[in-house]
């Protein structure tokens, strides 16, 4: 197959933007990718848009979103589609994106996932994100995301013997992450004296599913990113010489029951597993190999699980790893630079291209002005995690010369 | 007990369907059996007919929590949801009325008619007290 390499990145800002137009929003990001890439003029390069989002024809009441993207970036006649795999859709239009490239289709493909969910309150956006449960047997009793994250949280916990501590750990590692990222929509630190260690810690940091607390969970964000591809072996590449290219060397994905209930194991994420296995597998790399990942802790307890699924710890040990400063920007195997869900916030259809967008700006090495650059960085993955682990993917992106 | 079925009464049930071809029970009713692929046909025309089986009675409770993070429409500030598995190996989701739930305790499961947060009635799970 063609190699791929990520030649343009944008990101806007992630946290409150319902005053604007969500295609607009998005088309932000696609000019910030454009200007990053170099191209100004030369837009018309773009051949195929792919656009992920998962709620739009929902909550914005907006449909035609990635024609509408095209028009609005004065890119026609690119190809345009839209993504729409709940909340791994990001990074199942990056795989698109690969696809596209690789197969020979096209050579330059522009790829750009947003979201605004601030436009309704917040109980109809976890209606919204709730919709892709199983509709008889799970969304009609009222059941939500965040319940299974709760009851995924207690099955760990009574398991392993992680602590509600432990849990406000994740926070405060990713709100310190989050709080140098000048895009995250959280970019204050918090301590764990104050979302846990002192008395009146309950006041701030209440229940919200349990044992799952307010700072367990990650924001409801608007945003948008979005990057630009191009095939290595292409003419096209010359358009692209103002940054370093990062190569997409894996992608991999998975899917699992619907239903949650189904699992053999409750707490065996096997698709996350699976699309990690396939991305090892095309790059050629394993878990030991990957310098920093950026991983979908919607709920705090997925840093863990995913960190352990994709083979990073043992089972019940990345808790420990926590605790050790392994997984700090510092340490050995960094974990949500960007500040993760958690703090950068989860935009559903962005998300995934947001988490891309990270290991290139750590692949290119720009995170060292915001302080928060993870050193000799070579090989970043990326685990997008779509409804409660039924649908999976896995991207690693790599230094050429790694 | 009142036969209610007598009357004409609908009586809350919740239903997990068998294969014909290999037995095995499923919940909720899948199109094609896991285990044999046998097809099923919601009409009952083309493929065997599936049998239904009530889910009720006795349980463990495998996960809970109680959940404040509720969809529009259902104007409650927490509901109980539990997950649980009954004796013949089927597992499903449901609300839980238990004043202290603990993981592994036995719980009756009992179908009830109730609304969504759409207000669209449907007969669903609740886990209580034996």
């Amino acid at each position: 197959m063609r190699n791929v390499s990520i030649v343009g990145i944008g990101h806007t800002v992630f946290g409150n933007l319902s005053d604007f137009d969500l295609v607009d929003v998005m088309a932000f990001a696609s000019g910030n990718a454009l200007d990053d890439a170099g191209i100004r003029e030369d837009r018309k390069i773009i051949e195929q848009v792919f656009v992920a989002n998962m709620g739009g024809g929902i909550i914005n009441h907006q449909t035609g979103i990635a024609s509408s993207l095209v028009s609005r970036m004065d890119m026609e006649p690119a190809m345009a589609e839209l993504v729409e795999n709940g909340p791994a859709s990001g990074a199942s239009a990056v795989k698109l994106g690969y696809m596209a490239i690789a197969s020979g289709m096209v050579d330059v493909v522009m790829v750009t996932g947003g979201e605004l969910m601030r436009s309704v309150t917040g109980w109809e956006g976890t209606d919204f994100v709730a919709s892709l449960l199983h509709p008889e047997a799970e969304y009609n009793y009222g059941l939500t995301l965040p319940a299974y994250g709760g009851m995924f949280t207690r099955i760990y916990m009574e398991r392993y013997g992680l602590t509600e501590r432990d849990l406000g750990l994740i926070a405060v590692k990713d709100h310190q992450n989050g709080a140098k990222n000048p895009f995250a929509h959280v970019r204050v630190p918090c301590t764990i004296e104050a979302i846990h260690d002192s008395e009146n810690a309950h006041v701030i940091n209440n229940y919200v599913a349990e044992p799952l607390r307010m700072y367990g969970m990650c924001p409801v964000s608007d945003g948008a990113a979005s990057l630009i591809l191009c095939a290595e072996d292409s003419p096209k590449m010359k358009y692209f010489t103002k940054q370093t290219p990062i190569r997409i060397t894996g992608i991999g994905s998975a899917t699992d029951t619907h239903c949650v209930h189904n699992r053999k194991d409750p707490l065996v994420l096997d698709a996350v597993r699976l699309a990690a296995e396939r991305a090892y597998a095309m790059a050629g790399l394993k878990a030991e190999d990957i310098s920093f990942a950026e991983l979908h802790d919607a709920f705090v307890i997925l840093e863990l699980a995913i960190s352990e699924e994709v083979g990073f710890f043992e089972r019940g040990k990345s808790a420990e790893a926590l605790r050790n400063g392994v997984t700090a920007i510092d340490g050995a195997k960094p974990i949500n630079t960007s500040g993760g869900l958690k703090s950068k916030g989860h935009p559903v259809g962005a998300t995934g291209v947001s988490q891309v967008f990270e290991l290139v700006k750590q692949l290119r090495g720009q995170a060292e002005k915001e302080g928060r650059q993870v050193k000799n960085a070579k090989h970043g993955m990326a685990v997008n995690f779509g409804g409660f682990g039924n649908n999976v993917v896995a991207v690693i992106c790599s230094r050429r010369d790694a | 007990m009142i036969d209610f079925s007598a009357y004409g009464v609908k009586t809350p049930e919740v239903k997990a369907v068998k294969c014909p071809s290999c037995g095995k029970l499923h919940y909720p009713a899948p199109m094609i059996c896991n285990k044999c692929g046998e097809r099923r046909d919601p009409s009952g025309v083309i493929f065997k007919h599936w049998e239904t089986v009530s889910l009720s009675g006795e349980c463990t409770l495998l996960a809970w929590t109680r959940v404040y993070a509720l969809p529009d429409g259902l104007d409650m500030q927490y509901l109980l949801f539990g997950i649980v598995e009954f004796p013949n190996g089927l597992r499903a989701s449901g609300r839980l009325e238990v004043d202290q739930p603990v993981t592994g305790m036995k719980v009756n499961a009992r179908a009830e008619t109730m609304d969504n947060s759409k207000g669209k009635e449907f007969d669903g799970l609740i886990f209580g007290d034996l």
